[in-house]
């Protein structure tokens, strides 16, 4: 037999907060009587008012409870009827256990680390052809190239000078106690060459370049331009991935040694104009300090940067689902995944490095 | 005749596909030969995109199998997916033109790409084309600074750059004026009249299906619900095919309003 209803008068406007006019009738026993929601003093009924008095009944049936109407006005007969059905038809999303919700992400991880894996081989592949129909695109790699390279020069060389004369600085009030202040050419001269340099030019090309090429194949993928390539017989690992992979692999390393002279001319600034230090034992106290190794060790971080950065930017480009906004949200992961793995990639390096003399 | 030109250039077998856990086609059979015009109908969301989706190897069914020219292009390796392919042009709603190219470098690309023709060649022959498509004097243009119009019409100029065996149009002449409309119908009775290229139009567009098809396939919740000639579909019993040409609502015996549905009877 059912239940005798629960009949819950509506006040005569429904304001943003009518649901708490049936929040306590759900309380009320036995639990399976439908709520019937009197509209006597509702009368008209605009659009607005229609999405309440839905929300309402729908609220009521997310708690397993029928819901009903009662005295509606003919006016609120007329808007509700222009409304579909359907719309209450919906099976409200089943609580997740957090449980659930963690090994989610992390089976997404793992697809990730696979899809990355899967890029990362196509693009080795594409560069291992460097010439012939199906080899590389070399006029794209050499605009490539003009854009990650060539355009981010200055921008490269002002942030490491000013890198210089901080690092300079700083080296200089402790140093002075000791009477040590030659020694300024040493700490900017190994410090530039080994980590800051190449770290430098990865945190700038990652926000400059990583975003951007993020940025593109994602506005690519959205509009449709990755599938009409693939209808076209185009591979766009070869015309999108590896001009882009294989020119920020050429041009780490060319803007890693501006980096590198562009901070330890910050330095000498410093020490020359500043500390009244001789230009001559300047350069000659940063030429003994440094060792080819050095130099060789950050060019050598810088192409594995460059591959990190290129990867990463390509990957999340590719990752776009959905609309503009996504390329947004990509864009930036582009750019914090990529120096977050330029500076694991570093640590390793660096320690590999002492451990190895 | 050789026997590679009496085989269907299309075959498509009980393919069934979908996105995630979401079923779009349920078994759909569809045989295009060369010389003929097929126009895939039905209304927004009945699988029709998918479908060319599917046939061009963007979306790898989940049963079935889709072979162009005899070869299946979803078992084949990257090379041969690319022979397969080359012999494909695909027209997709939006266009989908390489925003970072000229309109005539990008119906070029294929013809570098594919024919080995020099840049200027290449873009000669993509210019013939664009004027094929009335677009003659745009190929300078960035796709945007065209009209949607004009960059559908230029997509269609790409998809037949190569002069493919097998044409795939995605609603070609929607949301074009009247006689821009009849001009895309005219150029694909062009196309077809040379005789050795299947075109398969997804369209919803009446006049343009009465125009074009020689035969018409009829989508509803994935599955085929009328098939034959253009004459046998317009002749289906099935009240949503009459529907659909009559331009009218079908009223579904089930449907009740809200006000019944949610109002209390004692």
């Amino acid at each position: 037999m059912t239940p005798e209803p629960i009949r819950v008068p509506l006040p005569g406007a429904l304001a943003a907060d009518a649901h708490r006019a049936v929040r306590g009738a759900l309380r009320a026993e036995p639990r399976d009587a439908p709520l019937v929601l009197d509209c006597g003093a509702l009368g008209a009924l605009d659009a607005l008012g229609a999405a309440r008095l839905l929300r309402l009944v729908d609220e009521v049936r997310q708690t397993g409870r029928e819901a009903r109407l009662a005295n509606l006005s003919e006016a609120a007969r007329r808007t509700l009827a222009e409304v579909d059905p359907a719309i209450l038809a919906h099976e409200p999303a089943p609580p997740r256990h957090p449980l659930e919700i963690v090994g989610g992400r992390a089976l997404d991880a793992v697809d990730a680390v696979a899809s990355m894996q899967r890029l990362a081989g196509a693009t080795f592949l594409g560069l291992a052809r460097p010439f012939g129909h199906r080899g590389i695109k070399w006029d794209r790699t050499l605009r490539q190239m003009t854009l990650v390279g060539v355009e981010a020069v200055w921008i490269v060389f002002f942030i490491s000078l000013l890198v210089g004369v901080v690092l300079a600085l700083n080296g200089a009030t402790q140093l002075r106690q000791f009477g040590a202040t030659i020694f300024i050419a040493n700490l900017v001269g190994i410090s530039m060459t080994r980590e800051m340099g190449p770290l430098l030019t990865a945190v700038i090309v990652a926000g400059r370049s990583g975003s951007a090429i993020a940025a593109e194949i994602g506005s690519m993928v959205i509009s449709e331009e990755i599938d009409a390539m693939r209808t076209m017989a185009l591979s766009p690992i070869r015309f999108l991935v590896v001009p882009k992979v294989l020119a920020l692999i050429i041009m780490m390393p060319f803007l890693t040694v501006i980096s590198n002279l562009a901070g330890i001319g910050g330095g000498y600034a410093v020490g020359v104009i500043g500390l009244d230090l001789g230009s001559d034992a300047y350069l000659s106290q940063t030429v003994q300090s440094l060792f080819i190794s050095d130099v060789m060790t950050g060019l050598v971080k810088s192409v594995v940067f460059g591959l990190i950065i290129g990867l990463v930017g390509v990957y999340r480009g590719f990752s776009v689902r959905g609309g503009p906004e996504e390329v947004g949200r990509v864009t930036t992961a582009a750019v914090v995944t990529s120096i977050v793995l330029c500076i694991v990639a570093n640590a390793c390096f660096t320690a590999l490095f002492y451990f190895t003399g | 005749m050789t026997a590679a030109d009496r085989e269907p250039v299309l075959v498509v077998e009980d393919v069934v596909a979908g996105y995630g856990d979401v079923k779009v086609l349920d078994g759909i059979s569809l045989t295009v030969d060369a010389g003929e015009i097929v126009t895939v109908l039905g209304a927004t969301g009945s699988g029709k995109s998918t479908l060319l989706r599917c046939i061009v190897g963007l979306l790898p069914p989940w049963e079935g199998r889709v072979l162009i020219n005899g070869r299946d292009v979803n078992a084949a390796g990257t090379e041969e997916r690319e022979e397969i392919l080359r012999e494909v042009g695909m027209a997709f709603q939006e266009a989908a033109l390489l925003s970072s190219m000229t309109t005539a470098e990008n119906v070029a690309l294929p013809i570098v790409e594919h024919w080995h023709a020099d840049e200027e060649t290449a873009l000669m022959l993509a210019r013939m084309r664009l004027g094929r498509v009335g677009l003659g004097r745009a190929g300078d243009k960035m796709p945007a600074e065209l009209s949607g119009g004009m960059r559908k019409r230029a997509g269609i100029a790409r998809a037949i750059a190569l002069e493919p065996r097998l044409l795939l149009l995605d609603e070609p002449s929607a949301g074009l004026d009247p006689t821009t409309a009849r001009a895309i119908d005219e150029l694909i009775l062009g196309l077809k009249a040379r005789g050795d290229m299947a075109i398969v139009a997804v369209t919803h567009e009446v006049a343009s299906i009465n125009t074009i098809a020689d035969r018409a396939l009829m989508l509803a919740d994935g599955a085929i619900i009328a098939c034959g000639t253009l004459a046998e579909v317009h002749a289906s019993a099935e009240p949503r095919v009459q529907a659909f040409f009559r331009r009218e609502l079908v009223e579904s015996a089930e449907t009740t309003s809200l006000v019944d549905e949610l109002e209390w009877k004692a």
